[in-house]
């Protein structure tokens, strides 16, 4: 198989991913108690209110013609019109999106800049104190629930110590970028990103930084037990080169991997993140939605959600074919 | 919110310096423009903050030329569910609206009715309403309202061919025509209305019409245009919303210098918010943290007994409940003062009647029923259903503790010699749609709910939730029904008020609800302002000043 067919042949895969995706976020208001017109009319609405808010929101018509319709819409772009706010779906989501994606990629790299390093040194000395300690903070790590960890960064780093913000979202990266652009005071644009954004993105980002380090520790150890480190040391190489250029180098290319799927995984999970610090993502967005039977704002988000993972996934695939050309033949 | 400013000073100062010392590079970038700022807390000036709302202008940290500005933010458990003042039906998005859009009346922190965009209203002789407008007012755009926008806003409430099928529809009441004359609107109904004006106090919100009608639904979502104390300077969908005291408003400018409403669902977040200085007022701060926000320096509870009655309903046509024995035996048994103590920390009242003191109809008279185990197993026994096992349903986290309350007043009902009572909790939107059932069949039991009467009217509770052809009825009793028709017909107001009474002894003799209690608003609010809840819910910033 050529590369361009691979890539093809995954693209079909992951349209009919996204597809199934739809059909099940579709099919899920109907299994779901409780209709959507609770949420919109007041509890004494008389039955004929109710029947013509059904009638709004095109509830009456029969399930096949409103999943058609539904499908119809979306090929166009047109995730529908939000039952609770009157405002169009693919808007709502898309203003939300770059805070989730924001929020997932800081967490990533709060992930790497402490894994990374973490699982190095606990490989290299390995049963020493320090590789308890970094296997202990990331047994914390995996088996802390994020809302908690949330809550107590915010108590000690927010209320107790006032240093970074409870919630909510002050600047974003754009206004970082802009304040370049236009000359304005750069440092306090970026602190005030920071002091909203750092929380949340350790929140976020421990579990994942906890997987990255035993991922990488034990990846490393695997490298440095290979022949060819041996026989670099054998040659005399200074230790440093050995597991930095060497070792490091060939333990990263599964992390990279992983990195990936996760980011994906990122942004779906972010949901209890962003609603125990306000930030204002698509997590907020589903929480909300939920809450108010909004099915359309809900449908659009989960799809919105479902198909960034499938496009990391599918990207991953295609770098990951790039790289290996084996996995094409496979 | 100038603490909070004081704060973020200080917060941004410090990393400021740390950034400086730490990051040669960035701060280089900074060059002058950082210089500039001093660290004086002028970050509002430069721009670049003054989009989130709780960090924009600052400078009233004294002794550095600030210019002095009272900032207010307001944080609630949900945002708004869009801008259109007519097509919702929740409290979070009628305050953020509110702030925007008024009617034509109003109602007091107390919930007596005043004037609002009306300035006198009276009764025609034929038994219709008719409100005269102020001279001068105009809308944030500048035009002048006319009667005819007025006419038009009534209508697109109550027509659904006007342009929306709004939820408010049944607010206003059964309105049959708009007419419009010299500065006046008369609005009819479908025969007379003895409660036209507490209606119109609590709904009703003034849209202009050209307005409406040039902008398309998703336009009118997220913009705003009406004549109320504040403009919309900034909307955010679901993030926060921005607003500026509207200059020209006809009751005086409100001191506040720039409003910010935001929404944090988790309680803890909206406390610690406030803790942290970044909020001056949140909503719904549950009992158990009520003792960190008073025993803190920074902000106090300021609670309000609310319009919103609590209680448990039994429907009378299904055993046991249908045993009037039974009812009141089930009142005996729940011990309504010790849940309110030790449940909601004290916050609540106990009631005893569908009507909560001080609205219309309120019977001084009747007492709750007191905690009586023996007299609820005697009852029991009486009402021959001994032995039997009884389920309450309960919405989840839809009330102020509902799920805790509805396990304590099982747990006082299950230990009863002679009655089993279990909980079971239902996701709020799946009960309501069982609630809400056009058949009285299809209706749960047993089940807690709660009520909020923003028209401070005994009718509008007991109507809906007990009269026969109520659209929540569990309850179908001739002589309740007429007593009920008479209060909607009576002209005379002081003969309207005894006939609510004599209903709400009925309804407490009847005992088709466990009476339970009034719920409390209880809101944590920044030392630094001053500001008062109101008994409907409604959060009105334009009466907050500086301490």
């Amino acid at each position: 198989m050529s590369f361009g067919r691979f890539v093809l042949k995954r693209s079909l895969q992951g349209i009919g991913v996204v597809w199934g995706v739809v059909t099940v976020v579709f099919a899920l208001r109907f299994v779901t108690p409780g209709s959507p017109i609770n949420a919109v009319a007041p509890l004494d609405a008389s039955q004929e209110t109710r029947q013509a808010i059904a009638a709004e929101l095109g509830l009456d018509q029969p399930l096949y013609i409103q999943y058609g319709r539904y499908v119809f819409e979306l090929l166009q772009g047109d995730m529908g019109r939000s039952y609770i706010r009157g405002q169009e779906v693919t808007t709502l989501v898309f203003e939300r999106l770059p805070a989730t994606i924001e929020l997932a990629v800081a967490a990533s790299i709060v992930a790497i800049v402490l894994a990374i390093p973490l699982g190095v040194i606990s490989a290299t000395r390995r049963n020493e104190p320090v590789d308890y300690g970094a296997t202990l903070l990331s047994l914390g790590g995996i088996s802390t629930p994020n809302f908690w960890l949330g809550i107590m960064l915010i108590l000690i780093f927010a209320v107790e110590f006032n240093i970074f913000n409870t919630s909510g979202r002050g600047a974003d990266v754009g206004d970082v970028a802009l304040s370049v652009v236009n000359a304005e005071p750069f440092v306090g644009t970026l602190l005030t990103w920071l002091a909203y954004i750092t929380l949340p993105s350790i929140a976020l980002g421990t579990y994942f930084m906890a997987l990255i380090t035993r991922l990488t520790r034990s990846g490393m150890l695997d490298e440095l037990s290979k022949g060819y480190v041996q026989a670099a040391r054998a040659k005399g190489l200074p230790r440093t080169l050995i597991r930095y250029k060497h070792a490091l180098r060939n333990t990263l290319i599964p992390v990279i991997t992983v990195l990936g799927l996760q980011l994906g995984t990122l942004i779906g999970g972010a949901v209890i993140t962003e609603a125990v610090f306000s930030w204002p993502g698509l997590g907020t967005l589903v929480i909300e939605s939920i809450n108010q039977r909004d099915w359309p704002a809900l449908q659009g988000s989960l799809i919105v959600i479902g198909t960034s993972f499938v496009l990391v996934n599918i990207l991953v695939d295609v770098v990951y074919a790039y790289l290996d050309p084996e996995v094409v033949t496979d | 919110m100038p603490t909070d400013n004081d704060d973020h000073v200080d917060r941004r100062t410090v990393l400021k310096y740390a950034g400086t010392a730490g990051a040669v590079g960035l701060a280089g970038c900074a060059g002058g423009g950082d210089g500039g700022d001093g660290g004086d807390g002028s970050d509002g000036g430069d721009g670049m903050d003054g989009g989130d709302g709780s960090d924009g202008s600052d400078g009233s940290d004294g002794g550095d030329g600030g210019d002095d500005t009272f900032e207010l933010g307001v944080t609630m458990g949900q945002m708004d569910s869009g801008l259109d003042p007519q097509d919702h039906a929740e409290t979070n998005t009628e305050i953020i609206v509110g702030q925007l859009y008024e009617g034509l009346l109003d109602r007091d922190k107390q919930g007596g009715i005043i004037a609002g965009l009306a300035d006198e209203w009276e009764r025609t002789e034929d038994g219709d309403v008719r409100f005269m407008l102020r001279d001068g007012l105009t809308f944030h755009n500048g035009d002048e309202v006319t009667p005819q926008d007025v006419r038009y806003s009534i209508r697109r409430i109550v027509f659904e061919d006007v342009g929306i099928a709004s939820p408010q529809s049944n607010d206003l009441g059964p309105v049959t025509e708009v007419a419009t004359g010299d500065g006046q609107v008369t609005v009819s109904f479908d025969g007379y209305n003895p409660i036209a004006f507490q209606l119109f106090a609590t709904n009703g919100p003034i849209v202009q019409q050209s307005w409406i009608e040039e902008n398309g639904s998703d336009y009118i979502n997220r913009n705003a245009n009406g004549t109320g104390p504040f403009r919309l300077t900034n909307y955010e969908s679901g993030n926060q919303v921005v607003y500026e005291p509207n200059e020209e408003y006809w009751d005086g400018a409100p001191e506040v210098d720039e409003l910010t409403m935001t929404a944090s669902s988790e309680s803890s977040t909206r406390v610690n918010q406030l803790l942290a200085e970044e909020t001056d007022i949140v909503t719904n701060v549950p009992p158990n943290e009520v003792s960190r926000v008073n025993s803190s320096d920074v902000a106090t509870i300021n609670s309000v007994p609310s319009a919103r009655i609590i209680f448990l309903q039994m429907r009378y046509d299904v055993e046991p409940f249908s045993s009037q024995q039974f009812r009141q035996a089930m009142n005996y048994a729940v011990d309504v003062e010790s849940i309110i103590e030790n449940v909601l920390n004290g916050f609540g009242n106990i009631t005893g009647q569908p009507t909560l003191e001080g609205h219309v109809g309120y019977n001084p008279d009747i007492d709750p029923y007191p905690y009586d185990p023996d007299e609820a197993e005697r009852l029991v026994e009486e009402s021959g259903h001994a032995g039997v096992e009884i389920t309450l349903q309960t919405p989840i986290g839809r009330y102020l503790r509902d799920v805790e309350i509805a396990q304590a007043a099982a747990n006082q009902i299950d230990s009863l010699s002679n009655v089993s009572c279990e909980v079971q909790q239902r996701e709020f939107s799946s009960l309501v749609q069982d609630i809400t059932t056009g058949n009285i069949e299809d209706k749960p039991h047993f089940n807690l709910l709660g009520w909020g009467n923003g028209e401070f009217d005994g009718s509008q509770t007991m109507t809906p939730l007990m009269s026969s052809e109520g659209a929540l009825t569990i309850l179908k009793n001739d002589d309740l029904d007429a007593l009920l028709n008479e209060a909607e017909t009576t002209q005379d107001t002081e003969e309207r008020v005894d006939i609510l009474q004599e209903a709400n002894q009925l309804a407490h003799d009847l005992a088709p609800w466990v009476f339970m209690h009034q719920q409390f608003s209880v809101y944590g609010v920044s030392n630094e302002i001053s500001w008062e809840p109101r008994a409907d819910e409604f959060i009105d910033p334009d009466t907050a000043t500086r301490q």
